[in-house]
C-alpha cells in the first residue's frame, strides 16, 4: 500500500496547526493515552503509528539492540533519519514517556533524550481493580497538571467534555468501517487516515464512508477472508498487500489500529456535564477490554472475543474466517501469547497463522509462502 | 490425455517432474543459480523436447521460492501444499512431513482424513536449521557436501555446537578445533544442532509418525539419523526426497484439472 500521498497530506495538515500555534504531542501507539485530554488542551496528539523498513530498523541501532521490538527500533530510527515523507516529526514539540511496554518505556525515553524532545509523563497500571483505577485517576490528574503547565492556564472540566464527545462521535463513524464492503486494504486507508488526523477528518470520512455504501466495492468471491489480530499494521507497512495479493482479504481489524481504538467510546448515558470529566476517562480505561492492561483477562477475553466474531461470521455470511496473529518481532507481550492463542482457537476449529516478522525487505518472499499457504489451508 | 508438470524453483535447485495419470514419467534437478526464470524455462523446454510434447500438450504448476519468476505457468502453488501432496504420492498414509531445504526448513502436519495441510511451520530468515547452514559448515570444515553427513555418522561423540546463528557457529567451529575436537565430532555436533533446531520447531505444531523427511537435506544420512533421536521415532525418507514439492505440484495441477 502506498502512503505516500497520506504522508505528504499529512505533512501539510501538522504545518498548518503549527502555524496556528498549536503544539504537537507525540506518543507511541498506546491504547491508554487520553487524546482527550491532549485535545482539551488545544494541542495535537500525535499517534505514531509509522511502520519500517531495514534502514528504520538499523539507524535505531546505536540505541537499541537489535533484538528489540522491530515497531520500537523503527520509531527511533523515524527520529534519528527523519526519512523524507517523516519531516513532519522535526515539528514534535512534546513526547509522552508511558509504559504500554518495555519497548515503550525505552523508545520514549530514548526520543527525549537523544532528540532533545521535552517530556511529558503519563504511567498506566496493568491491573483494572479498585485501587488501579483510583491511581489511573491520580494518573490523569497529573498528566492534566503537565499539560495545563505546558498551556500555561487551566484547562476546564468543560472543555474535557466537549473533546470526549467529540472523540466519541467521530469513533461511532469509525465503528461503520467493520461493515463496509470493500477490501481490507481500502477499510484500512481510512482507519490509519482517521487515526492519524482525528476528528479533524470527521466530514471527510462521513463522505467517503456514504461513497462506499452507495457505491459498494465486493470482494472477490475466490478470495479468504482473514480477521486480523495481534499487533496492529502501521502505515507504509506492506504487510496487507502481501496478503491480498496471495488471495486474502482482511475483513475485521481485531487490532488497535482497527476495532480496538474506535470500540471504545463512552456510551451517552454517562456523559454528564455536572460530574468529573476524568471519571469518564477512568470509565473508559475499566472498559477498554482489548488493553493488554486488562490483566489478568486479556487472553481469555480475546479468544471469546475472535470465537464468537467467527461464528456470527460464518452464520450471517455462510463463509469461513482465517485468523492471521501478527507478531512483530520481539514484541514481547504479543509473542509470548501466541502459543496459547493459535491452541486455543484452533482448539475450537478455528485455523490460525501465527504470523512473525520483522520490517525487513529480506522475508518478504517467505512471509508470501507462509500467507499463502495458509489461505490455501483454508480451502 | 493430458500432462501434467510440476517445477519446484528452490533456491539451491530446480525440480521438475512430468507427470500422467498420477505416474511419474521422467524428471530434472539442475542448480537455481541466480537466474531462476532462465534455469526454469530450460528444464521445461528440455522436458517437452525428450517427451515429444508441446506447451499445449501440458499444463505447468509451479512452486517453490521461485514459483512467481516463470510466467509460463498456468497456475502456482505453495511449496507447502506441494510437499504434503508429493509425500503422499510416496506414503498414501503420512501424517507429517520434515521438509530441510536450501534457506529454509518447514514442518507440516496432514489431515489423515482429507490428505490436506492442517498445521505448518517454517523457520524464519535465519539460515540455521537449513541446508545453506549444513553448506556453510561443510565448506568451514573443507569436507564436500554430499561426504559431511558420512563424516558426522563416523564419530560416537557429539561436539556442542550452542550458537543457532550461522554465522556464530562458524567461529565456535574454528574455536572448536583449537580446543582440539577432531573434525568428526564438530560435523556430528553441527548435525546434531539442526536436527535438534528443526525438531523443536515441528513439535510446536505436533508432528507425529509417520514422518516423511524430503528435501534436498534428506539425502543427509546423519540428519536423519539425529531427527530420529530427537523425535524418538523413525523417520521416513521418499525415493526421491528433493522431487516431492514438484510431484506435489503436478499431483495438484492433475487433481484440479480432472474433472
Amino acid at each position: 500500500m502506498d502512503d505516500s500521498n497520506l504522508l505528504s497530506d499529512f505533512t501539510f495538515f501538522l504545518k498548518e496547526k503549527k502555524q496556528e500555534g498549536i503544539k504537537i504531542i507525540a506518543y507511541l501507539a498506546h491504547d491508554n493515552i487520553p487524546e482527550e485530554l491532549i485535545d482539551a488542551a488545544g494541542f495535537f496528539p500525535l499517534r505514531l503509528i509509522f511502520g519500517g523498513s531495514d534502514e528504520l530498523m538499523d539507524a535505531s541501532h546505536d540505541y537499541l539492540p537489535p533484538s528489540t521490538c522491530a515497531f520500537a527500533q523503527s520509531c527511533i530510527g523515524l527520529f534519528s533519519i527523519k526519512p523524507n515523507y517523516y519531516k513532519f516529526l522535526e515539528l514534535v514539540d512534546y513526547i509522552i514517556v508511558s509504559n504500554h511496554c518495555v519497548s515503550d518505556i525505552c523508545v520514549s525515553e530514548i526520543i527525549s533524550k537523544y532528540f532533545n524532545i521535552p517530556r511529558l509523563n503519563f504511567y498506566v497500571s496493568y491491573t483494572k481493580n479498585e485501587n488501579s483505577l483510583k491511581y489511573f485517576k491520580l494518573e490523569l490528574q497529573d498528566f492534566r497538571n503537565q499539560l495545563e503547565a505546558t498551556l500555561g492556564k487551566k484547562i476546564s472540566d468543560e472543555d474535557i467534555h466537549n473533546s470526549i464527545l467529540k472523540f466519541n462521535n467521530f469513533k461511532k463513524k469509525l465503528l461503520e468501517i467493520n461493515e463496509l464492503e470493500t477490501t481490507g486494504s481500502e477499510k484500512l486507508k481510512l482507519i490509519h487516515k482517521s487515526m492519524l488526523f482525528g476528528p479533524d477528518f470527521l466530514h471527510d470520512l462521513e463522505n467517503l464512508i456514504q461513497k462506499f455504501k452507495d457505491t459498494p466495492q465486493p470482494v472477490s468471491t475466490t478470495s479468504k477472508d482473514v480477521l486480523l489480530t495481534g499487533c496492529s499494521i502501521f502505515i507504509n507497512d506492506n504487510l496487507i498487500d502481501l496478503i491480498e495479493e496471495g488471495g486474502g482479504n482482511i475483513v475485521f481489524f481485531d487490532t488497535w489500529i482497527g476495532n480496538h481504538y474506535y470500540s471504545q467510546i463512552i456510551e451517552d448515558n454517562h456523559i454528564d456535564i455536572e460530574k468529573d470529566p476524568l471519571d469518564l476517562l477512568v470509565l473508559k480505561f475499566k472498559n477498554n477490554i482489548y488493553s493488554d492492561h486488562s490483566v489478568p483477562d486479556f487472553l481469555k477475553q480475546k479468544v471469546s472475543f475472535i470465537q464468537k466474531y467467527s461464528e456470527n461470521y460464518k452464520k450471517n455470511k455462510g463463509r469461513k474466517l482465517g485468523v492471521i496473529n501478527h507478531i512483530i518481532k520481539f514484541c514481547d507481550h504479543i509473542s509470548l501469547m501466541s502459543s496459547f492463542l493459535k491452541d486455543s482457537l484452533q482448539e475450537k476449529g478455528i485455523q490460525v497463522l501465527n504470523l512473525e516478522r520483522d520490517y525487513s525487505r529480506a522475508n518478504r518472499g517467505q512471509l508470501s509462502t507462509r500467507i499463502e499457504a495458509y489461505l490455501e489451508m483454508m480451502k | 490425455m493430458k500432462t501434467f508438470i510440476g517445477i519446484d524453483i528452490g533456491s539451491l535447485a530446480t525440480k521438475i517432474v512430468l507427470l500422467s495419470d498420477g505416474k511419474m514419467l521422467d524428471h530434472r534437478t539442475e542448480r537455481s543459480t541466480y537466474d531462476f526464470k532462465r534455469i526454469g524455462h530450460n528444464l521445461f523446454d528440455d522436458l517437452l523436447e525428450k517427451n515429444n510434447l508441446n506447451k499445449d500438450d501440458v499444463f505447468l504448476m509451479s512452486t517453490g521460492y521461485g514459483r512467481n519468476t516463470i510466467d509460463i505457468a498456468d497456475d502456482r502453488v505453495t511449496e507447502i501444499t506441494a510437499h504434503a501432496k508429493g509425500t503422499q504420492y510416496f506414503f498414501p498414509d503420512v501424517h507429517s512431513v520434515i521438509d530441510i531445504g536450501g534457506q529454509d526448513s518447514k514442518a507440516i502436519v496432514i489431515s489423515k482424513k482429507t490428505g490436506n495441510v492442517v498445521d505448518f511451520q517454517m523457520n524464519d530468515k535465519c539460515a540455521a536449521g537449513t541446508g545453506r547452514f549444513l553448506e556453510v559448515m561443510a565448506h568451514a570444515l573443507e569436507v564436500p557436501i554430499d561426504q559431511f553427513g558420512a563424516l558426522a555418522l563416523r564419530s560416537n561423540k557429539s561436539a556442542s555446537i550452542s550458537s543457532t546463528c550461522t554465522v556464530f557457529a562458524e567461529s565456535e567451529v574454528i574455536s572448536l578445533f583449537a580446543r582440539g575436537a577432531s573434525k568428526e565430532e564438530i560435523a556430528s555436533g553441527i548435525h546434531r544442532s539442526i536436527a535438534r533446531r528443526v525438531a523443536g520447531m515441528s513439535k510446536r505444531i505436533g508432528v507425529g509418525p509417520k514422518l516423511v523427511f524430503c528435501g534436498g537435506v534428506a539425502l543427509n544420512p546423519a540428519v536423519k539419523k539425529y531427527l530420529e533421536d530427537e523425535l524418538g521415532y523413525e523417520v521416513e525418507i521418499p525415493e526421491f526426497p528433493q522431487l516431492t514439492g514438484a510431484i506435489g505440484a503436478a499431483l495438484i495441477a492433475e487433481a484440479n484439472n480432472s474433472h
